[in-house]
C-alpha cells in the first residue's frame, strides 16, 4: 500500500476529534542519509470545519550511516520547544515497525526558509552572512548554556562524568572506524594517537551537545535569521566544546575560509562565549576540533560501509565518502598544523 | 575512492533506468538524478589520473617503508613490491597494504622519536591528499 493512506490512518488514530484525515503532496526531501525525510500536507475536518497543517515525517531507512535512537532525537527537539533555541514542534513518535515499516516521528514543518549551504554564498543571502553567523553561534551558546536536567534530557541520555567526556566520544568513534573502515586511514590514525596522548582537561560543564550543529542543519531567512535547528539525531550529554569544535570543522567552511563559511573563527568563539557564559579554553577547543575531524571521517566512511554491505546503495551513501573523505583528511592536517 | 568507481557507476546505471519509468515521483527523481550527476562528475574527474596517482603513491610509500629498520621494523618485503598489474583494483589493493604498513611505521617513528622519518611521513601524507584533491574540495 502507498505511504499516504498508511500515514493518514496512523494520524487519524491519534486525532479522535478529526474526521476525513488525509495526506497530500507527500514529497521526499533530498539529503539526509540517516533518516528519510518527507514533507506533506495534512487535511481533516473538525467541528464542522476543514483544517490543514504542513508536517514532516522522519522515518528510519532500511540501513543508516549513523545508528541513532530516534527517541533521543525526538526528546531533544521536545526539550528545546519554546526556548531560545528554535526547533520544530514534535507531534508523534512511533518506535514500532508496523505502521510504516520502520520507526518514525512526525513534526510540524517550519516552511518558507532555506537549509542548503549552497544558497548562502550568492544574493540575497551573501550580504547577511555575518548576521547569520552571529545568530548561529548565539544559538549554539544557548544550547551549551541549557540545563540538561531541567530539560528532562538526563532521563533519556546516557550520563557522563566531566573527566570522561573526551574518552567516551573518542572511543565510540574509534570503534566506528575500526568496524567500518574499508581502507587504511593513516592521517586519521595519527590524529587518534595524538588525541590519546594529549587529552583535554575535564569539561567545565556537562551539558547538551547537539552533535551535528553546522551550517546546513538550520533553517535561515534572507535577513540572517534562524528559524529552526534540525538534525538532533546525535544529541548527547557531554562537553559543550565538542559542538563548538564540530562547528569549526574545516569541511563546513565551504571553501570560504571562514568558520562555517560565515564568520572569522575568533569572532564565532566570542559570540559563543557571550551566549553560553562559558570560556573556550584554546587547548581544549583545539582537542575537540581535532576530535571532530576524526568523528567526521568516521561518519563518511560509515556511509561507504552502508553501500558496501548492500544495506543502502542510494547515491546519498556514496556522496559523503567521495566528496568529503579526502577533504576531511586535509582538514585533519590543517588542524594539526601539518597542511 | 571507496566505494569503488565501477560499483558506483553500475548502481547509477540502475538508477537511470528506474528513473526513466513514468511513475517515479518528480521530487524523488530530482533528488536521485541530482546526486547521481554529482557522483558522475567526481568519477569523471578522477578517472584519467587514478592509475598514475596510485602508482606514484605506492612508489613513495615503498621508499618510506624501506626505512623501517630506522625504527626497528622489518618492512622490507612490503617495500620490495612493484606495480606490475596496472588494473586499478590491483593498484588499490597494493596501496591499502602499503598504507597499512605506513600507519605502523608512523606510530613507530613517533614512539622512537625518529623526527626526520616522521617529517618524511607527514610530507607523504600531505602529498597523498594533494593527489586525491577534487576541484570542489572545501579544504
Amino acid at each position: 500500500m502507498a505511504l499516504e493512506p498508511r500515514l493518514a490512518a496512523y494520524i487519524a488514530a491519534r486525532m479522535p476529534q478529526a474526521a476525513e484525515v488525509a495526506v497530500h503532496d507527500l514529497t521526499r526531501i533530498s539529503g539526509g542519509a540517516s533518516r528519510e525525510t518527507y514533507r506533506f500536507r495534512l487535511t481533516w475536518r473538525e467541528d464542522g470545519q476543514g483544517r490543514e497543517r504542513r508536517l514532516i515525517l522522519r522515518r528510519d531507512p532500511p540501513a543508516s550511516l549513523i545508528d541513532t535512537e530516534r527517541r533521543i532525537e525526538f526528546e531533544a527537539y521536545r526539550a528545546f520547544a519554546g526556548s531560545a533555541v528554535p526547533v520544530p514542534q514534535m507531534l508523534w513518535l512511533e518506535e514500532a515497525d508496523e505502521a510504516l515499516d520502520h520507526p518514525f516521528f512526525i513534526a510540524e514543518e517550519i516552511a518558507g526558509f532555506q537549509a542548503s549551504p549552497a544558497l548562502l554564498f550568492a544574493p540575497p543571502y551573501v550580504s547577511t552572512l555575518a548576521k547569520l553567523g552571529e545568530r548561529k553561534w548565539t544559538i549554539l551558546g544557548e544550547i551549551a548554556k541549557a540545563d540538561a536536567g531541567a530539560l528532562g534530557l538526563t532521563e533519556v541520555m546516557e550520563p557522563v562524568a566531566a573527566e570522561a567526556c573526551w574518552d567516551r566520544e573518542l572511543s565510540y568513534w574509534e570503534r566506528v572506524l575500526d568496524d567500518d573502515a574499508a581502507e587504511p586511514l593513516p592521517i586519521t590514525r595519527a590524529a587518534i594517537r595524538w588525541l590519546r596522548a594529549n587529552p583535554p582537561p575535564p569539561a567545565r560543564k556537562v551539558g547538551v551537545v547537539h552533535g551535528d550543529f553546522r551550517t546546513g542543519n538550520f533553517l535561515y531567512d534572507e535577513a540572517g535569521g534562524i528559524h529552526g535547528v534540525l538534525d538532533w539525531e546525535m544529541c548527547h550529554l557531554g562537553d559543550p566544546l565538542e559542538d563548538l569544535g564540530w562547528s569549526f570543522n574545516p569541511v563546513w567552511s565551504f571553501g570560504q575560509g571562514l568558520a562555517g563559511g560565515l564568520l572569522p573563527r575568533a569572532e564565532a568563539i566570542s559570540v559563543w562565549e557571550r551566549a553560553s557564559g562559558l570560556t573556550a579554553d584554546p587547548a581544549a577547543l583545539h582537542w575537540w576540533e581535532l576530535f571532530n575531524c576524526v568523528k567526521g571521517q568516521a561518519i563518511w566512511i560509515s556511509s561507504a560501509r552502508v553501500f558496501l554491505d548492500g544495506g543502502n546503495r542510494e547515491p546519498i551513501t556514496v556522496y559523503p565518502p567521495w566528496a568529503l573523505q579526502n577533504a576531511q583528511d586535509r582538514a585533519t592536517l590543517q588542524v594539526m598544523g601539518r597542511l | 575512492m571507496i566505494p569503488a568507481v565501477p560499483a558506483v557507476l553500475a548502481e547509477i546505471a540502475g538508477i537511470a533506468v528506474r528513473n526513466a519509468l513514468p511513475d517515479v515521483h518528480p521530487a524523488d527523481r530530482a533528488s536521485s538524478l541530482g546526486l547521481s550527476a554529482a557522483l558522475l562528475g567526481m568519477a569523471a574527474e578522477v578517472w584519467d589520473g587514478m592509475a598514475a596517482r596510485l602508482v606514484e603513491e605506492n612508489r613513495a610509500v615503498r621508499r618510506l617503508l624501506a626505512r623501517g629498520g630506522e625504527v626497528g621494523l622489518d618492512l622490507a618485503a612490503l617495500a620490495a613490491g612493484s606495480d606490475e598489474d596496472l588494473r586499478i583494483s590491483a593498484l588499490k589493493a597494493a596501496n591499502d597494504a602499503l598504507r597499512a604498513g605506513l600507519i605502523d611505521l608512523h606510530a613507530a617513528a613517533e614512539a622512537k622519536g625518529a623526527t626526520e622519518l616522521e617529517a618524511a611521513i607527514w610530507a607523504e601524507l600531505r602529498a597523498s591528499t594533494e593527489r586525491r584533491k577534487l576541484a570542489a574540495s572545501p579544504v
